[in-house]
């Protein structure tokens, strides 16, 4: 019975290695001096160790602004988008009505509608009526995403049963009440899924604040770090510091939250 | 890469076959009063900025003034721009590779997870999940100092064992193309590998043991219990691939620009540069309108083809 499963666990930790060692090697990177960072062999410990990098990002550039720019467009997107998606995902599962099916066609089609067709005309719509400020630009027309409808019905169906809605129906309760009084806190731990997802999406996105956004003092993170980078002489020892940074509590948020999200993000494609 | 999924569109009541237990409210009002958030959103930034598109597609302008009707000239255009061509093959390849090496990787590894017994399993579906979660600036960064010609990791280990390694990974046409299709492999399949791996701890183990008894192997075990079992995941493992290669721009734009001589470019590379960079949003839009009309309608027919199908039970 017990296979040797040493090819199975070296195959494992190699991958491990693959997928990680990109990223350590990044994290010591930006404690060298700019001259390690190239270093052959390269050294997972900074010999020397220095905290130059991170000392003339903050010095010189406006990171913390970045990064509170990225946070609060995340956090608010996030918090709007997952109440939308509940709302929504409680609508298609726990109600019969008419045009449901085609609504629900037309919601789910909208998944396979390419970022970049409506690029140009949303851009065009927001800076022509005026809308184009990146605290309204930035947030409101990426609230509503189908897949998080979709993650939620999923869950809903799977989770709270009719009896509890029936009873507190018979209790006189109004429906919007029985939503928010019963169904968002059974919903908990896939709305934490959810928002863990919305605001890695949101916090990392990077095409459409390159788009939107000119005023270098509204930059998101991402923005920030790349003209950064572009512009003068590929500072890559500054920038290195400053994506480590911008990266640490996205992974931070992952790995606290993992169970929920990894297990959220994969109902709706297995039960399907 | 954007999130989107497309597997079987159905509604609970059809997937659970319970049409009679959803609730036909007294208040006949209250569901579309829930969904009307969502249709609200959808309507103000997708359906209007599509029909948008069309219309700008059939102009010419340049982001001041007023559009300038030209019919269907720039579809005329954009059907002998080398560089369109150029964006429409390479992004292909990406998809072909995102459906053809990523996702048999994904499925690969999570069989690896999936062995009974496993040790730490969340310990690595958690790290190989991580890639995804890093910000694009990062992967770009990294890899375009390990990719670099002279100094990069890549070249001077090659060069440390083999002797050679003087590849110009980012500079040359060919193994630019392979460079990024290493990255989207790094980012991505580790993304994947969770839905399969979920997918594979929904296959009732009878099954297994069935096969077992009727003395089937590895490979024919894998072909009649685990692949038909799967169908479903691999649906929507196949379009979300398909969808996210079919718009990629951030590993291109970051790590190449799309370069060498256009060898990168990619389709929404191409729409971001025509407007953005040139001012033609009328070509721009057209470009777009073809990238929607490619992407919705294979992801429609996909759907078709591979996810329909109800979980087989």
């Amino acid at each position: 019975m017990m296979r040797t499963r040493v090819p199975l666990y070296s195959a494992i930790v190699l991958l491990l290695l693959v997928f990680m060692a990109p990223l350590l090697w990044a994290l010591s990177g930006s404690f060298k001096p700019r001259g390690d960072i190239f270093g052959y062999p390269p050294k997972l410990i900074p010999d020397p160790f220095t905290l130059d990098n991170y000392q003339r990002l903050f010095s010189a550039q406006p990171f913390w602004r970045w990064f509170l720019m990225s946070t609060v467009v995340a956090g608010v997107a996030t918090a709007v988008s997952v109440f939308v998606c509940a709302l929504a995902g409680y609508g298609f599962a726990k109600f019969r009505f008419a045009g449901k099916r085609l609504l629900f066609g037309v919601m789910f089609s909208s998944l396979s509608i390419p970022f970049a067709v409506v690029l140009v005309p949303l851009f065009v719509i927001l800076v022509k009526t005026g809308l184009g400020s990146p605290w309204f630009a930035l947030i409101v027309p990426w609230v509503a995403p189908a897949f998080g409808i979709f993650m939620m019905q999923q869950y809903i169906v799977q989770s709270i049963p009719d009896s509890v809605l029936e009873a507190a129906r018979i209790d006189g309760a109004g429906e919007f009440g029985i939503f928010r009084t019963i169904v968002l806190p059974l919903l908990r731990p896939s709305l934490g899924a959810l928002a863990v997802w919305q605001f890695l999406q949101s916090y990392n996105s990077f095409l459409w604040p390159l788009v939107l956004v000119s005023d270098s003092s509204q930059y998101t993170l991402p923005l920030g770090l790349q003209t950064l980078f572009v512009s003068e002489q590929r500072q890559y020892d500054l920038v290195l510091a400053g994506a480590v940074l911008a990266v640490l509590p996205a992974v931070a948020l992952f790995v606290v939250l993992r169970r929920q999200l990894l297990e959220g993000l994969s109902t709706g494609a297995v039960k399907g | 890469m954007t999130t989107a999924v497309a597997g079987p569109a159905r509604t609970a009541d059809e997937r659970t076959g319970q049409a009679g237990t959803a609730h036909r409210p007294r208040t006949p009002w209250a569901p579309y009063l829930f969904i009307s958030p969502f249709y609200l959103l959808y309507v103000l930034f997708m359906l209007v900025p599509v029909a948008v598109s069309l219309w700008l597609s059939l102009t010419e302008w340049v982001g001041l003034g007023t559009p300038h009707w030209v019919g269907l000239r720039n579809y005329r255009l954009l059907a002998t721009d080398i560089s369109f061509h150029r964006a429409l093959g390479n992004t292909g390849v990406f998809v072909l590779v995102a459906v053809f090496v990523v996702v048999p990787l994904a499925l690969l590894i999570a069989q690896a997870l999936n062995t009974r017994g496993l040790r730490a399993r969340d310990l690595w579906r958690t790290a190989y999940f991580v890639p995804i979660v890093v910000s694009p600036i990062l992967v770009a960064l990294i890899f375009g100092l390990l990719f670099d010609r002279q100094f990069g990791l890549i070249n001077s280990v090659l060069h440390a064992l083999f002797g050679t390694g003087g590849a110009d990974w980012l500079g040359d046409p060919t193994l630019a193309k392979v460079s990024i299709s290493l990255v989207m492999l790094w980012r991505w399949t580790g993304y994947l590998t969770v839905f399969f791996l979920a997918g594979l701890q929904n296959v009732p183990r009878e099954l297994y043991e069935a096969a077992a008894l009727d003395g089937a192997g590895r490979l024919r075990t894998f072909t009649t219990v685990t692949l038909p079992a799967l169908k479903p995941v691999t649906a929507f493992v196949v379009v979300t691939s398909f969808i996210g290669a079919a718009q990629i721009f951030d590993e291109p734009y970051l790590l190449t620009g799309g370069g060498p001589a256009e060898s990168t470019l990619s389709v929404t590379m191409f729409i971001y540069r025509a407007a953005f960079q040139r001012q033609q949003f009328g070509y721009a839009a057209a470009a777009a309108v073809v990238l929607f009309v490619l992407v919705f309608g294979l992801s429609q027919l996909f759907n078709r083809l591979l996810g329909i199908g109800r979980t087989s039970s």
